[in-house]
């Protein structure tokens, strides 16, 4: 592209939707002030009281499973901590109604903090049984602590907050408050997913070993979701309790936290809309289908599996993806975008990464048995061997992936050897994978920032810069047009070529390539050899494994050659290629002499 | 008549690959080779026969037999064993007992019979028999793939289907694989090779198919293959090595 | 002395509770291995057990809202033994069919959330043909028990035990030295490459559900002479049952066994030695220890995935 001076780049508005956005406001400011002009009975109201306050929980379900991917099945409890908090607060301590409701978030992030901290390292299922412990024992300490949560009786006479010294005791008044608050948090999730934080949860739902590598703290993210989400829970509890003035623990069940994990389902785990939608839905139901009496929750649960059988997406994602089709989205059109900047610091004596002595055994199977590399700043750097030699393994070694059992790893003079996969991206070690690892719902340019988002990444400016960075990078390999296009239909050679741009925008000082060349056919490899060349001559330092001599001949400085996880030769291609051990071991007949031989 | 036959083929996995109107035989005793680049639908066509694709289209016959509304264990049990991508060796269970496994097809074998059939894929993979109780997930990406083409073995097919088996692996490694082939071929297996490597599958095939995007766009012996520009280019990449 | 008789009471109680959970628990990691299914309502097939035999003992006492007729039915005790394992597997067979199978290309929260409704469903099917009050059950021996060194052992737990003794006798040999058992962990291990060789792989998992059915439910119809028949009986054991598998080793067969014991006996000397109401609440701190300090549980995964 132009190297003309970097200009704020073009970037497209959302796709224009403005006749549904009037209808949403439009439907959104009736809603609350319908009571005001028509008579509503109690009983009305009490369900759009429950629609509101449980709207705001099912939103905490949109992010930690909708957009995060974790499952939390004790949203209940924090919906029941908020509600507590308001109730003993304000009737049993005597406190001030938004001193509780404080109190109430504070013990709900808490809760949720630590249940994360100590789960979300594992995988799904644990997440999953200790979300339903954790409810299990808050409904035990509910109805069990009598002294302190007044048991079974529950707790009455709560009363609704006072707002700037108004008295919110009219219904209606209280329920346009709490519409107004649920509002908020509807924006809130809704802009969530566009930031930062949103794009990394989405990282890690859909690839969480490829977020960690490129640099996202995944158990952080994972951490600050499920926080998130028990806080919206325990918002939307304090909202209850001064709507109902009853609580008692029945309300706060496991029952409860399915309903409320239903409600997402059914309306849309992706969008906040969808948890409106569905919460309305769930609230309804048992009143339409009363006629079923004792069989209700049967056909509750019988309606839990269809809905996970033929409407995944949801209702919402079912409207969504019919409206796209009638309306195909247009790609937006992107400007000029600068020429991607490498900050590569001026060549030093230093050897951008060493290895010493670097040993990673699977029990009794020396993967790696002692290698000791230094690849020079600025050079590209293969290491060849037959399969089983111990290429991969120490590829993953030094990314982080494998912990070494002896020896150590420094970049650029940094011992790494301890750090997370996303730490040594946070120092500048960029990686790519043989088996492609995007982020497949996202785009091209979503998956390219993310790794533009790594700690330290030596760029200024917000979000502008970090799109012109992407945007540059995309260009740099040579794929700009496909930016807005969602990865999973791309053609699988420029699926390779987005994953290269996502290793450069963290302005890597190394970058490590598993087999790059894998799944191209010999045009496509040319292309590569013709990036990499690129990449070198720009001062990037390669370190790459591939077993195509091709590729590895035409664009390395230094080979290092491995067999049975040791260093078996080292020096320049033409050195290496013509090494007696190195043609013994690995590179055999040329297939000339096989076809011969046939 | 041929061995396999499939007449006008189409058939869609997922969003990325497909087959359309895809026709080739391989008659019995030969090699035939199917190359492509990545994408083509070379691995579409072997599942498509195997049975875990159902075809949209077409009709695939085999020894005179429908076989395209089969289900992959139905088809292998007619003699037909493929041997997909990616090694796929049952990683917690031992070498021994994936080349055992392999032998399902033919029904209930008596312990001897085992035994003397595990034996023989040794013979043929002498470099996996130290593996023997080792667990599959430790050995090396070479040593799996020989693993897997001896499970694919294990079957006695009469159709060997082996998809990519040098991918992922070192030149004196596909060396000595597709010697071993060219053995098993000498034994009277018939095979489908589908490979990316242009250079290898055409020392060893007669024949060979060429698909790209999902359509067959040249066929001929492997000297035509080898002539033809168009081919050369796009994977022979007039290299060396 | 009393004292010893005492601590050895509670451990008896504490292994037969625990063998209850680890059957159950034995149950569930086999569907988890064979289609990595994390079933929420394995622990309702112990409930279903436990009312399949009180069916067949004692008889439903119908619905008259729904216009479901009671009737009595007394079958003798090891006949209605025989007829609740079958109707244990045809459950078995129904769950593979109406809940595993329209799910089994999805990815595991889809399915997890089913088996959640599967539970729902379950408990509250039952819930409107008998009522929710609590039923006994006869012991299987009508014998109280023995008496050795102070120490008194109810018949109904001894048969607890040599049942789960004989259950992981036969697991392990069924498993390990079987082809059938090799067929069925090649099935869990990649189910496409199975069908490539000719494994029958959708019976293997019909197989696996029938019999985590069968063994849920026997474990309930042991259980219920102790415990009570209940609707919500089930959902106890199984949150127990998942403790003791993530003790045990996510996954491991010896594990969840071996967790279950644990669990039962921690919950057992807790029980006497702290309070009761809070009962159910030590197997979860025990879960939630473990998951602080070993998170991969005794027996770890053996397996590793490489990138």
């Amino acid at each position: 592209m132009s190297a003309a001076a970097a200009t704020p780049v073009a970037l497209a508005r959302a796709r224009s939707n403005i006749p549904g956005l009037i209808l949403l406001a439009i439907l959104a400011i009736a809603f609350p002030l319908v009571p005001y002009v028509l008579h509503v009975s109690d009983y009305v109201l009490n369900i759009c009281m429950n629609s509101v306050s449980y709207t705001m929980a099912v939103l905490g379900m949109v992010v930690v499973l909708g957009y995060a991917g974790q499952i939390n099945l004790a949203q209940a409890a924090f919906f029941g901590i908020g509600a507590y908090a308001v109730g003993l607060g304000t009737v049993v301590w005597g406190l001030h109604f938004w001193v509780s409701f404080m109190l109430g978030l504070g013990a709900a992030a808490i809760a949720g903090l630590v249940l994360g901290l100590t789960t979300l390292r594992l995988g799904g299922h644990y997440l999953a049984m200790i979300t339903i412990s954790f409810q299990q024992i808050f409904d035990l300490v509910l109805t069990n602590w009598i002294d302190v949560t007044k048991g079974p009786d529950g707790i009455p006479g709560i009363e609704p907050p006072a707002l700037l010294g108004f008295h919110l005791t009219d219904k209606r008044a209280y329920l346009l408050f709490c519409a107004a608050v649920l509002y908020l948090l509807i924006w809130f999730v809704w802009w969530l997913p566009k930031t930062r934080l949103g794009r990394a949860m989405r990282a890690v739902r859909d690839n969480e070993l490829a977020a960690e590598t490129i640099g996202v703290h995944t158990l952080r993210t994972k951490v600050i979701a499920f926080t998130i989400s028990a806080v919206l829970g325990g918002i939307g509890g304090s909202f209850y309790a001064a709507g109902f003035s009853y609580i008692s623990p029945d309300n706060f069940s496991f029952l409860r936290s399915i309903e409320f994990l239903t409600a997402v389902l059914l309306g849309g785990a992706q969008s906040p809309f969808g948890a409106a939608l569905g919460t309305v839905l769930i609230v309804l139901l048992p009143e339409w289908l009363r006629f079923l009496k004792s069989l209700y929750l049967a056909v509750y649960g019988l309606g839990v599996i269809l809905i996970m059988v033929f409407l995944a997406e949801g209702i919402w994602g079912l409207l969504r993806n019919t409206f796209q089709r009638i309306r195909k989205p247009v790609a937006p059109v992107i400007g000029a975008v600068p020429v991607l900047h490498f900050e590569i610091k001026a060549q030093s004596d230093r050897a951008v990464l060493k290895l010493e002595n670097l040993q990673k055994h699977f029990g009794g199977l020396r993967a790696v048995d002692g290698i000791d590399v230094e690849v020079a700043a600025g050079t590209v750097h293969a290491l060849i061997g037959p399969n089983g030699s111990g290429k991969t393994t120490s590829l993953n070694v030094v990314n982080g992936i494998y912990r070494p059992t002896a020896g150590r790893i420094f970049l650029d003079g940094i011992d790494v050897t301890q750090m997370k996969p996303h730490e040594r991206a946070g120092l500048g070690m960029g990686r790519t994978f043989q088996n492609i690892r995007l982020f497949q719902t996202m785009t091209a340019l979503e998956n390219v920032m993310v790794g533009g988002q790594r700690d330290n990444n030596p760029m200024e400016g917000g979000r502008e810069a970090l799109v012109t960075r992407a945007l540059s990078a995309l260009d740099f390999v040579g794929i700009l047009h496909r930016a807005h296009m969602i990865v999973r239909s791309l053609p699988y050679g420029h699926q390779r070529l987005v994953e290269i741009a996502r290793a450069l925008a963290a302005h890597p000082k190394l970058l490590l390539l598993d087999e790059p060349g894998a799944g191209l056919n010999q045009t496509e490899k040319q292309e590569l050899v013709g990036l990499l060349k690129r990449l070198r001559g720009h001062g990037l330092t390669l370190f790459l494994i591939d077993h195509d001599m091709g590729v590895v001949e035409k664009v390395s400085d230094r080979i290092t050659v491995l067999n049975f996880g040791k260093k078996i030769a080292e020096g320049t291609p033409q050195e290496v290629l013509r090494h007696p051990d190195v043609i013994a071991a690995y590179l055999g007949e040329g297939p000339a002499n096989a076809a011969a031989r046939a | 008549m041929p061995l396999l036959e499939l007449r006008n083929i189409s058939s869609a996995y997922g969003s990325v690959e497909a087959l359309r109107g895809v026709s080739l035989h391989v008659d019995k005793g030969e090699i035939v080779t199917l190359l492509g680049a990545n994408g083509a639908g070379k691995s579409t066509t072997l599942r498509t026969i195997s049975g875990l694709i159902r075809p949209t289209s077409g009709e695939i016959w085999f020894e005179g037999q429908r076989i395209d509304t089969l289900a992959p264990e139905q088809i292998v049990r007619m003699g037909i064993s493929h041997v997909p991508e990616g090694r796929r060796i049952f990683p917690g269970l031992t070498v021994r007992e994936n080349i055992m496994l392999g032998s399902t097809s033919r029904g209930h074998l008596s312990k001897q019979a085992m035994v003397e059939g595990v034996e023989e894929m040794f013979g043929i993979f002498p470099d996996i028999r130290r593996f023997a109780d080792a667990l599959g997930w430790t050995l090396s990406g070479g040593q799996q793939q020989m693993l897997a083409v001896a499970r694919g073995l294990m079957a006695k097919p009469k159709l060997l289907l082996l998809d990519e088996p040098s991918l992922g692996l070192a030149p004196v490694i596909v060396q000595q694989l597709f010697a071993t082939i060219r053995e098993i071929h000498t034994r009277g297996t018939t095979i489908l090779l589908v490979e990316q490597n242009a250079h290898m599958a055409l020392s060893v095939a007669a024949r060979g198919y060429v698909l790209e995007t999902g359509n067959m766009t040249v066929e001929g012996t492997t000297s035509q293959l080898m002539d033809n520009d168009e081919v050369r280019a796009a994977y022979l990449g007039g290299h060396t090595a | 002395m009393e004292a010893l008789a005492n601590n050895l009471q509670v451990l008896f109680q504490g292994l037969a509770l625990g063998s209850i959970y680890a059957l159950v628990a034995l149950g569930f990691v086999l569907i988890i291995r064979a289609t990595n299914v994390v079933n929420f309502a394995q622990g309702d097939f112990a409930m279903l057990g436990g009312y399949a035999m009180i069916l067949f003992t004692v008889g439903m006492p119908g619905n008259p809202e729904l216009h479901i007729p009671g009737f009595a039915m007394h079958v003798p005790y090891g006949v209605a033994i025989l007829l609740a394992a079958v109707v244990m597997a045809i459950i078995g067979l129904a769950f593979n069919y109406g809940v595993y199978y329209p799910l089994r290309n999805r990815s595991f929260l889809p399915v997890l959330i089913s088996t959640l409704g599967a539970s729902i469903f379950l408990q509250n099917t039952v819930l409107a043909l008998f009522n929710p009050q609590p039923r006994p059950l006869d012991k299987l021996f009508n014998i109280e028990g023995v008496t050795i060194g102070g120490v008194f052992l109810d018949s109904q737990y001894l048969v607890i035990l040599v049942f789960t003794i004989l259950a992981v006798a036969f697991q392990y040999f069924f498993f390990e030295h079987t082809l059938i058992g090799k067929k069925l962990q090649a099935t869990s291990q990649d189910k496409d490459m199975a069908r490539l060789l000719g494994i029958p792989v959708t019976l293997m998992i019909i197989i696996t559900f029938v019999y985590s059915a069968v063994l849920g439910g026997l474990a309930g119809m042991l259980v219920a002479p102790i415990l009570f028949v209940s609707i919500g009986m089930g959902s106890t054991i199984a949150l127990k049952a998942f403790a003791a598998t993530i003790i045990g080793g996510f996954g491991d067969v010896a594990g969840a066994i071996v967790g279950g014991i644990i669990i039962g006996v921690i919950e057992s000397f807790a029980a006497y030695y702290i309070s009761v109401p809070y009962k159910d609440a030590y197997a979860f701190l025990a879960l939630f220890l473990v998951l602080l300090f070993r998170p991969q549980g005794i027996f770890g995964e053996k397996v590793s995935e490489k990138a």
